[in-house]
Parts: C-alpha cells; sequence; structure tokens
C-alpha cells in the first residue's frame, strides 16, 4: 500500500479534478487507485464468520462512498478518511447480519479475559479446565463465565471496533494461520474425508470445513483444533456453532 | 434454576423447563444445560460440545423457524452425567429425525443420543441425550 509521494501527488490532483468535474473516467481510476485499501480492511475483518468476498464488496463500497464523499481541500489523507468509511460501512455490515455490539461491557471484558484464562489453564493443567476453575481464576461466578461464554456466542465483539490489531491478542494472532487453512493439508483433506463428507459441507468456506472435519471425522477436541491451528478454543467454538447453524439452516427443506 | 424439582426421596437433581418452541428460546435451553454441566464439573471443552448438542437437537425438533407449542425440556443430573430429554407435540407435524450429519456430528458431542416419536407418549416426539464428564 505504500504509495509513492509522486504518485500520491498525482492521485491527489485527481481527486481535484473529480471534486470539480465529477468524471466518471477520473473517479473509476481513483477507486481503482485504492482499491488495495478495501481488501486490506476486509481481510482485517475476515475470520468471523462472513465470506471474504462478500466483505471485500462491501469494503469496496465503503471506498466508493469515500471517493464520491472526499473533500481534497480538508487536510486530511485519503486513505485515512476512506478508512473511515469502509471500516463503518463493515460494521454496519455486522451489525445488520446479527451481529451487533450488544453485550454489556462487562460482559466484552470477561468473554475476552476468560479467553486467556481457558489457554494459560489449558497449557498448565494439560487439559481443558473446568467452568469452576475458569470461574475461581477470573473471581467471578460459575453463572458469569457461562453467561459470559453465551454472549461471546451471539456476538462477535472481541474486535470489531479495532480491526487494526485489539490488543487482545486471542482471535487476532490466529487470522493469518487461519486464513492459510485449507490450502495445503493433505493428511487431513484427503479423500477419504471428501467421500464422505455431506456435498452440504461443501458450501461452507474451506475454513469452516476443516474444523468441522478436525472436529466431527479426525475426533479432535475444541482445545487441541485451537492448538492445532493457533487460535483460541472459543474462536474454535464460535466457529463451530456458526458453521453447524449454516448447515442446519441449509438442510432445512423449503418451506419447512 | 435450582434442585427443588427432584421428587421427595431422590438424590438426583431434576429440572424442568417448558419453553416457546421458537429459535430465540433455544438459548434458555443451552443456558440451563450449561449450569448444571458446570456443577458436574464439565470442562470447559465439554461444555461447549454440550452447547453445540443442545442446538442441534433442539433445532431437529423445532425447526430453524420454530414451530407452535411448547418445548418440554427436562435435566437430570446423575453424578458426572448430565441427560437431558426434549418432547414437542408432534401430531400434525412429521415425526422429526437426525440426518446422517447431525448424527455423526452428535457422536462426537455427546455420549448418547437418540430423535423420534417418545415410546408410551402418542403424538409426542423428541429427544434424549447424555453427556457424562471426563
Amino acid at each position: 500500500m505504500a504509495v509513492d509521494r509522486e504518485r500520491r501527488a498525482e492521485l491527489r490532483g485527481q481527486f481535484v479534478e473529480f471534486a470539480r468535474t465529477r468524471d466518471p473516467g477520473v473517479r473509476d481510476g481513483l477507486i481503482e487507485a485504492h482499491i488495495g485499501l478495501a481488501e486490506y480492511l476486509a481481510r482485517r475483518f475476515g475470520n468471523r464468520g462472513e465470506p471474504l468476498d462478500d466483505l471485500v464488496q462491501v469494503a469496496s463500497i465503503g471506498l466508493v462512498k469515500a471517493v464520491d464523499r472526499f473533500d481534497p481541500e480538508r487536510a486530511v489523507e485519503f486513505s485515512t478518511y476512506a478508512t473511515h468509511t469502509i471500516v463503518g460501512e463493515l460494521k454496519r455490515h455486522f451489525r445488520d447480519k446479527g451481529w451487533a455490539v450488544r453485550a454489556p461491557r462487562r460482559m466484552q471484558e470477561l468473554y475476552l479475559r476468560i479467553g486467556k484464562i481457558v489457554a494459560t489453564a489449558s497449557q498448565e493443567l494439560g487439559r481443558s479446565p473446568t467452568v469452576a476453575e475458569i470461574a475461581k481464576e477470573a473471581e467471578v461466578t460459575e453463572e458469569e463465565v457461562l453467561e459470559a461464554l453465551e454472549a461471546g456466542q451471539a456476538y462477535r465483539f472481541a474486535s470489531l471496533d479495532s480491526p487494526g490489531g485489539s490488543g487482545s491478542g486471542g482471535d487476532d494472532d490466529g487470522d493469518g494461520m487461519a486464513a492459510q487453512l485449507g490450502q495445503d493439508e493433505p493428511g487431513l483433506a484427503g479423500a477419504e474425508h471428501r467421500a464422505t463428507m455431506d456435498p452440504l459441507l461443501a458450501t461452507l468456506a474451506e475454513r469452516e470445513q476443516m474444523i468441522l472435519r478436525l472436529r466431527f471425522y479426525d475426533d479432535l477436541t475444541q482445545s487441541e483444533i485451537a492448538e492445532r491451528l493457533g487460535i483460541s478454543q472459543m474462536h474454535v467454538s464460535r466457529l463451530l456453532s456458526r458453521s453447524l447453524a449454516k448447515l442446519r439452516n441449509q438442510a432445512e427443506p423449503v418451506g419447512g | 434454576m435450582s434442585d427443588g424439582g427432584s421428587p421427595p426421596g431422590s438424590k438426583i437433581p431434576e429440572v424442568h423447563l417448558a419453553l416457546p418452541a421458537t429459535p430465540e428460546f433455544v438459548r434458555v435451553a443451552r443456558v440451563t444445560a450449561t449450569g448444571l454441566a458446570s456443577r458436574a464439573g464439565f470442562s470447559i471443552d465439554e461444555v461447549e460440545d454440550l452447547r453445540l448438542a443442545i442446538d442441534e437437537l433442539c433445532f431437529t425438533l423445532i425447526g430453524s423457524k420454530g414451530r407452535e407449542g411448547r418445548l418440554e425440556l427436562q435435566y437430570r443430573l446423575d453424578g458426572s452425567a448430565l441427560e437431558i430429554r426434549g418432547s414437542l407435540d408432534c401430531v400434525d407435524t412429521d415425526v422429526p429425525h437426525l440426518s446422517d450429519w447431525s448424527n455423526k456430528i452428535l457422536d462426537a458431542l455427546v455420549d448418547e443420543h437418540e430423535v423420534g416419536r417418545t415410546p408410551g407418549a402418542s403424538g409426542e416426539c423428541g429427544f434424549r441425550m447424555l453427556k457424562r464428564a471426563g
């Protein structure tokens, strides 16, 4: 995304021209020149259960809006302005899909804290910790732990508000790894799996298929999958839950 | 949630729930299940598996959009084993059944499971599942 100075000056000139003429050709050129930014931001919002293609499309809509609304007279870089617009568009997309940030902040924080405790405790204990153990460590009641898990399942609040890295580690750290999934895993994506898999599964993203295979065909626990893929156990849980819900909806007979 | 529903003389805690058979109430079924599972010392992995299983079984009964009537749930905590039964009136509807895929995932998620017509109760369908801690 590094745009050199000359190119930047050229783009600035085009923005000034577009502001004056509203020429569709200039507009197209500006959109094209910044499409990488839209794709980059879309990827930052990936891994939340929405297909990347959809997110890129949403981000592109944000980019088009930014190009149309940008005022080159203002002392702000287009990339800064566009990032705001695009991220806004992506967040709206998630909200419309029901991923609203509705859980109370206290629950959000607890959920993030639990994620870390689960990871640490699993390492220390060599097994998945019990709810009671997590509650003790987090100094909350078991009910609060369960409530936080329930809230976390429904709402991807973890880092929706800070796509550039939430500091909460966990899920974001896994993005890169998860994005690679389904590319080259010969042992896991073997023919014997493919042959027995319900054709419905093929409708899911590669990453979701992979996690379902690991859990239900290879019989790995959620923690084992998390470890293998370098993502948090809670992230695995959310992906499983979402994938199964998708499959259920697809399997349902029309009008049923 | 309490153990008050246990019949006199029984040491096995039982909880009964009757919910509208619509998707938004499946959450209540899940929360009750995980609350009991946590008492039984389930690990977080097991709790999460239980949640998936409840979703799968409840939605098998009510469909993704829900339906008329009530979903009756009965939870029984026997030591470290949690047994859950769900039932629904199905006089005018098809008897729910599990797809091969649902069977496969439930095999991985719980120790025992079955779905179909409730034996001895005409016009009633349901599920039964059992999951043990450890």
